[in-house]
């Protein structure tokens, strides 16, 4: 048992390496920092292209649609893969956009940022989607009789509603990202994981790779806790009968 | 003769192989009243939303003001023709279910279409709320939202709503159905006002008595077509056709 205690918990290790598996987590959070608002963005993007109406978009719903599926369906470690070990070597790109060093990070960082920004922007999407057809159909039939174009439609009235009603699962999403920045110690983007394992190749230990978990276990447990609030909350609402949709 | 300002002609409307309206033809004169009965399924909906386009008609023309809005190249969507806009900016609908904008207040229930689509300045906007939400008699609800007024309030404010963007022609799709009865006067009250100021109207309406008194003619529906229409007194007193005598039986026994 204290064997176990050892590997895992050597508190020893845990105290000589704290300040650069810190470190390292610090790099973890401006990497989700980054990803998650341009996941945020992007995936609104997709949502609202998905909704274009008539004919005429039918073509870019289709490629907004499949683009989701693709990226929802590929593991992020390939797609994170795909860009570090292919982009440095599309020579057709100018260098800076191959090996990119914007505000002075390194360019795994950057690479992370755009395969967590692809595709966590279409689970997001997805997240979005159920948000907008949950706004009643009245709102839009109201929006449109009164002489409002689809866009102003979508702007004033539905997402505004739509985002209120999604917070839970979009938090979630958000939980899974900040936990996918581990994946970019694969392309040498040096954060907490990274780091950690460096020491367990030193020392055969894994108190510092648990460190690293602990860290996000502190960060995680609150904000799970608050979806679950969120919840909650939600569910008291449509049971006391004031929810959007009975009025 | 002056121009209708509605006219339809031959209006067919199908959702999927269910036919709707099976060529109906209406013409409503300026500053009249029509009232629209029928049971349920009888397609006196989807009539009014064939007027604006909200559910645009298969078959058939619809004029508003002698212009034909149904002719234009995205008539089986409704998107992008010049028609959507000339219609929309002339006439307003009213809905059962109300459908004012949860997040926002009446006054700005009523601002909104008024900035975005006249472009009016946001003062002139509130001016103009304030002055319909007065009107309606809700001058002292502004600031309130949707959630905390009762039904008869939020269906006032729909109407001011739809009068705030000056429109030539009020559609009210059922705007008492979904009222507690205690609520249904001060709506019903809002209307015959507006009759009485001379507004062209539509009402699809279980209200026989709001009928009677208020509509200059009646028209009764059923199965997707007009089966008797005239002045109220003579289709709500002598009905001629069987199937009116029998609904109206109905509705008055309650």
């Amino acid at each position: 048992m204290s064997e176990f205690f050892h590997q895992y918990f050597d508190f020893t290790i845990m105290g000589d390496h704290f300040s650069e598996i810190l470190e390292g987590f610090l790099r973890n959070l401006l990497l989700f920092a980054v990803a998650v608002v341009l996941a945020l963005l992007f995936g609104l993007f997709l949502a609202l292209l998905r909704q274009l109406p008539g004919k005429k978009f039918m073509p870019l719903r289709g490629l907004t649609i499949a683009y989701i599926d693709v990226f929802r369906a590929i593991p992020l470690l390939i797609i994170l893969f795909l860009i570090s070990g292919g982009v440095p070597y599309l020579n057709f790109l100018p260098k800076d956009i191959r090996i990119p060093h914007w505000f002075g990070q390194p360019d795994p960082f950057w690479y992370a940022v755009v395969a967590l920004t692809m595709v966590y922007g279409a689970y997001m999407a997805e997240v979005y989607r159920a948000g907008i057809e949950a706004v009643p159909g009245g709102q839009v039939e109201a929006a449109r009789s009164l002489g409002m174009s689809h866009g102003q439609t979508m702007r004033h009235i539905v997402v505004p509603q739509a985002v209120t009603k999604i917070p839970a699962p979009m938090l979630n999403e958000m939980i899974s990202l900040l936990k996918d920045t581990t994946l970019a110690s694969v392309i040498a983007y040096s954060e907490s994981l990274l780091l950690g394992r460096e020491v367990l190749a030193e020392t055969f230990n894994s108190s510092a790779v648990m460190l690293s978990g602990l860290m996000f276990l502190v960060v995680v447990l609150p904000l799970a806790r608050l979806v679950d609030y969120l919840i909650k909350r939600n569910q008291g609402k449509i049971t006391r009968g004031s929810h959007i949709e009975v009025a | 003769m002056a121009e209708a300002m509605i006219r339809l002609q031959g209006i067919c409307k199908r959702f999927g192989h269910l036919e709707v309206l099976k060529g109906v033809d209406i013409e409503i004169a300026k500053g009249e009243v029509v009232c629209i009965l029928g049971p349920s399924g009888s397609g006196k909906s989807t009539l009014l939303r064939c007027v604006n386009l909200l559910a645009p008609p298969e078959e058939g023309e619809v004029f508003i003001e002698g212009h034909d809005i149904c002719k234009g190249p995205g008539s089986g969507s409704g998107e992008d023709s010049w028609e959507l806009d000339f219609v929309r900016q002339r006439v307003g609908i009213v809905f059962q279910q109300f459908n004012l904008f949860p997040h926002k207040t009446a006054l700005q229930n009523v601002t909104l279409a008024q900035e975005k689509v006249l472009g009016r300045s946001g003062e002139e906007a509130r001016a103009k709320a304030t002055e319909l939400l007065e009107r309606v008699g809700l001058g002292d609800q502004l600031r309130q939202y949707p959630e905390t007024l009762s039904g008869g309030q939020q269906q006032r404010v729909a109407i001011a709503r739809a009068l705030a963007m000056d429109p030539h022609v009020m559609l009210f799709d059922e705007v008492t159905s979904a009222l507690d009865p205690e609520l249904v006067k001060e709506v019903l009250d809002t209307m015959r006002k507006l009759a009485e100021e001379g507004m062209t109207m539509m009402v699809v309406t279980h209200e026989i008595g709001f009928a009677r008194e208020v509509a200059d003619r009646v028209i009764f529906m059923d199965d997707g077509v007009i089966v008797e229409e005239g002045p109220p007194a003579e289709v709500l007193e002598n009905p001629r056709e069987e199937r009116t005598k029998q609904f109206l039986g109905l509705v008055l026994e309650r």
